[in-house]
């Protein structure tokens, strides 16, 4: 699958792929917002002009006093249909070079839900993130999260 | 000042009203304009507020914030020759500002005028002073600066520009940096250094075909036109990609496109094995592109028919050694296989395969859904669905088998089932599971669900849902709005006119283009026969499952009025609500009025406007397009649209329909139009019909060149409806493709049978008879009886009692 920077053209795709995927959705605009502020940091995958997996990131607006600036993953999905391939991996790995390099985040961090027994595996073994906290319902059904971070510094130039 | 506050506040006819009075009481106060333009700005009445602003600007010719927002308004109009004075302005009142200076680049490189937009942003940076460190605003402007020389063919300036400011690290995008790299230094025919740079981009990011394509282009290989030339370098230098980048998918995938014969198979067997040891499910889908090519697809097939030989043995004798294949393999193999036959139109076999499978291991959603899709291409919308269902109750977490199965059970015309599951994933505080999915700008599901109301006969509730795929586009459209100043103050202006762009081509989107159609057709259908309208909103017709829909719909309805009622009490008066309308309200649940709409085909027509441009390759479109014009008696336009859909496919059924309509029509005019709509129009006729021969020759003629093939056939009988022929003739047309050598298949069978339909034909039933006995496999032909039995089977009974269910655990299988 090709893995390339996210283009404009490509957010009704990567909106379809988070609809079908996950229970966060966001509108078009939202996704505009991300692709007009940090236009390096979110990543898809492409089988033949379709998208079938994405990642949606940012920097953290709102640093708070004495926290370092940071990025954060918003959403990343991958279409049942074309999982064991590594791609949420890969998506995940461009993603982080460029926060670390075009925005200088220290540390990378994303929400996950407790009961997403495999994203949680994905997220700590996989790609080495650790869980920070737990934010008591975190989503709009009551359920907790998992506040995990991964550290960029090895990233930075 | 009043009529302002009062739009805050939600009072907004009446605020809008005194907004009115003033500007009639000072024609000539900037102040009464600028509140009634930023009110109609509020409306997303772009064009009007514009004028507003306009008027404004006359009496208040250097005011900021008129100024800035009128920018805003021209450019979301499109209209860059203005902006580029607008913006003028601007600088020269505010030069110390850095986003004029942009603004200005942008309205200039909008208005197509680069090398002002060059200028400008040398003036610019020579300008600049104290530029900190490591700045992405800045760095992102020089890309820009960059991508402007390069536009213009200044490749030396760009490569200079680019690597001082990479080198003083001004520029801090790294991947930014190397991609224009890449890509200057092989426009300028530094071969060697361009391919540093190109492989320095395929370590970054090993998966990027993009890379490749420029790595080899660069070499003079054009990685989609490999020629017998071309192909031992490019597959040699990609088998050396695939050593040295040994987790990389791209290079392995590249070379089976790349390798044909010998060569072929020798990558093909550890490419297949490795994805089937791995169990991935995407590999049919991802190699299924080779099969273009007759060749690839035979090797493929003997390389996984042996390899499912081979494992059977090994899984019916169980073989101690521990070198054999794991069983899932073996699953995964037959899930290829199966596939693989349907693919290539072997639906039976494919069956054979999966419930191989199945028997073997009977959890794994993949077989499930598989053997859901192959029947669903057999005919059978409800074994579907059925299959589908089973998959997704083995996961109930997974979304994706969720709306798997809901899209399955729309395309079996079950639209409160689909909601039942739909609801599982959906917001429980949305009026209904559908309202929640359209506020999430789902196309999938309103697309879907408008089609399956169109199938099931309620035409108003599939054009309700098509208009809200239109109303979604223009909602995009809106969306960009606020970023024609949020980017510049952000500077993030590469992507910004990317932006620009995708929202000029937005309604090219499959979506859209395929709503636009259906909702024509319908309208369409209704003009010609009115009493569509009538019928498919009179609850007689509606069956009981419909009646129960919209008694739940009436109840959603005006559950959401009295939440919003109770949110309006609940809101303090004094909040400030903005100038930005909310959703209107709607007073067509059901989207009667919509059908029963007066102008109807104008409405048509302004949907199917932007396809002339953005669907142009689209011959659906073009016969969509004629649909309408010749009953608006727009006959020029007729002709055009018959003239690029002959363009496209002279042979097209669906335009032979068109052809034979649009000569008896311009025939049986009263009178020939006036100059110069007339002489034109019998240019036009004489270009689509080459020969001036009477028009049942013609259609017999289309029949003859076309013989065998049931499409022709039904094309030929639609218009042989249009010549008045008699309905025993069309019928027995009909009923000819049931047998002999007509290779009917049951999409076509199906609409010869919507045909019988609208000629109210008294053998209908005894033609849906003979389908149903020509398709054994599809439940399409079904009596209403038999379909409301085969509904109900569909769906997955819940377990009775969890206590008596015992051992099969299907909950907890693990994804």
């Amino acid at each position: 699958m090709n893995i390339r920077a996210a283009t404009v053209e490509d957010l009704a795709g990567m909106q379809a792929c988070n609809l079908q995927n996950l229970p966060e959705n966001y509108t078009m605009k939202y996704y505009l917002y991300h692709a007009l502020s940090w236009p390096q940091l979110s990543y898809v995958a492409e089988d033949q002009g379709r998208i079938v997996g994405y990642i949606l990131a940012k920097m953290e607006e709102d640093v708070a006093d004495g926290d370092e600036s940071h990025g954060h993953v918003t959403s990343i999905s991958v279409l049942r249909s074309y999982r064991r391939l590594g791609l949420a991996k890969r998506l995940m790995i461009q993603s982080q070079e460029a926060m670390a390099t075009v925005y200088r985040a220290s540390y990378v961090s994303l929400h996950v839900r407790k009961s997403n027994r495999a994203a949680l595996a994905l997220y700590k073994d996989t790609l080495g993130f650790t869980v920070r906290e737990i934010e008591k319902k975190y989503y709009a059904d009551g359920e907790d999260a998992y506040a995990m971070r991964l550290s960029l510094k090895h990233l930075a130039r | 000042m009043k009529g302002l506050v009062l739009t805050h506040m939600g009072k907004r006819d009446e605020g809008l009203e005194l907004v009115k009075k003033g500007v009639r009481l000072d024609l000539t106060s900037h102040i009464c304009w600028h509140v009634f333009g930023l009110i109609q700005k509020g409306q997303k009445n772009y064009e009007e507020a514009l004028k507003s602003y306009t008027q404004a600007l006359r009496f208040d010719k250097e005011n900021l914030n008129i100024l800035r927002d009128a920018a805003h308004l021209q450019t979301q109009l499109r209209q860059y020759e203005n902006l580029v004075e607008t913006r003028h302005t601007l600088l020269r009142m505010r030069p110390n500002l850095r986003q004029n200076w942009i603004g200005l680049a942008v309205a200039f490189h909008l208005n197509g005028n680069l090398t002002e937009a060059k200028k400008v942003l040398e003036h610019y940076e020579a300008s600049l002073k104290n530029i900190p460190d490591y700045d992405v605003e800045h760095s992102e402007v020089l890309v820009y600066h960059v991508r402007i020389l390069e536009d213009l063919g200044e490749f030396n300036d760009a490569l200079a520009l680019l690597d001082v400011n990479a080198k003083s690290r001004a520029i801090i995008d790294r991947v930014a940096i190397m991609e224009y790299r890449a890509r200057i230094l092989s426009k300028l025919g530094l071969t060697e250094d361009a391919e540093h740079t190109w492989q320095a981009l395929i370590e970054q990011n090993p998966d990027h075909y993009g890379y490749f394509k420029g790595f080899f282009s660069n070499r003079g290989i054009d990685l989609e036109n490999i020629t017998d030339e071309t192909r031992p370098k490019a597959l040699q230098a990609l088998r050396d990609f695939s050593i040295q980048l040994p987790r990389a998918a791209a290079p392995r995938r590249l070379a089976l496109t790349t390798a044909t014969g010998d060569d072929f198979r020798e990558l093909a067997e550890p490419y297949i094995a490795k994805g089937l040891n791995s169990n991935i499910p995407s590999l049919f889908a991802d190699i299924k592109a080779l099969y273009r090519d007759s060749e690839k697809l035979a090797a493929i097939a003997s390389i996984v028919e042996s390899r499912y030989t081979q494992l059977k043995a090994e899984a019916t004798v169980p073989s101690p050694s521990s070198e054999s294949e794991p069983p899932t393999t073996y699953l995964w193999t037959l899930y290829f296989l199966a596939q693989h036959h349907s693919h290539i139109g072997e639906h039976a076999r494919a069956i054979e395969l999966l419930d191989e499978a199945l028997s073997h291991t009977p959890t794994l959603p993949e077989l499930l859904m598989l053997k859901g899709r192959v029947l669903k291409r057999l005919g059978d919308p409800y074994g579907a669905a059925r299959w589908m269902d089973e998959a997704r109750v083995l996961d109930l977490q997974d979304r994706f088998l969720n709306t798997k199965c809901g899209k399955y059970r729309l395309r079996a015309g079950m639209i409160d089932e689909a909601q039942d599951v739909f609801a599982l994933f959906t917001k429980k505080d949305a009026p209904s599971p559908g309202a929640d999915l359209e506020d999430m700008q789902s196309v999938l599901f309103l697309l879907e669900d408008a089609d399956a109301h169109r199938r099931n006969g309620n035409l108003a509730m599939a054009l309700k849902r098509y208009t809200s795929i239109q109303k979604l586009f223009n909602e995009f459209e809106d969306d960009q709005f606020d970023f024609h100043g949020y980017s510049l103050r952000k500077f993030t202006i590469n992507i910004y006119l990317n932006m620009i762009q995708w929202a000029d081509n937005l309604r090219s989107h499959p979506a859209y283009v395929r709503a636009a159609i259906a909702a024509a057709e319908i309208y369409v259908q209704v003009h010609d026969d009115p009493t569509a309208a009538s019928h498919a909103s009179a609850d007689s017709k509606l069956s009981d499952e419909a009646k129960k829909a919209k008694k739940k719909a009436k109840k959603a309805a005006v559950k959401a009025v009295l939440e919003d009622t109770k949110k309006a009490a609940t809101s303090s008066a004094n909040e400030d609500k903005g100038l930005d309308v909310g959703p209107p309200k709607d007073d067509d649940s059901d989207g009667v009025k919509l059908l029963q709409a007066k102008d109807g085909l104008e409405k048509a027509s302004k949907l199917l406007s932007p396809l002339s441009t953005l669907a142009a390759d689209n011959i659906d479109a073009w016969v969509a397009i004629y649909d309408v014009a010749i009953r608006r008696k727009k006959y020029l336009q007729a002709s055009q649209a018959l003239n690029r859909a002959q363009a496209l496919d002279e042979d097209h059924p669906e335009l032979h329909v068109r052809l034979v309509h649009f000569k008896k029509t311009v025939s049986t005019l009263p009178q020939e139009p006036p100059s110069p709509i007339g002489p034109v129009l019998s240019q036009a006729s004489s270009r689509l019909f080459s020969a001036d021969i009477a028009l049942d020759t013609y259609n017999s003629q289309f029949l003859q060149r076309h013989p065998g093939s049931p499409k022709a056939t039904l094309a030929f009988a639609k218009s042989l409806q249009t010549l008045g022929s008699p309905l025993e003739e069309i019928e027995s047309t009909l009923f000819g493709l049931l047998h002999g050598e007509a290779n009917l298949d049951h999409k076509t069978a199906l609409n010869a049978l919507g045909f019988l339909d609208t000629l109210s034909s008294s053998r209908r039933e005894e033609f849906r008879a003979a389908c149903d006995q020509k398709f054994p496999l599809s439940t399409v032909f079904k009596t209403p009886d038999e379909t409301t039995a085969l509904r109900k089977e569909a769906v997955v009974p819940p377990p009775e009692d969890p206590q008596l269910t015992n051992g099969e655990d299907k909950g907890e299988v693990a994804s």
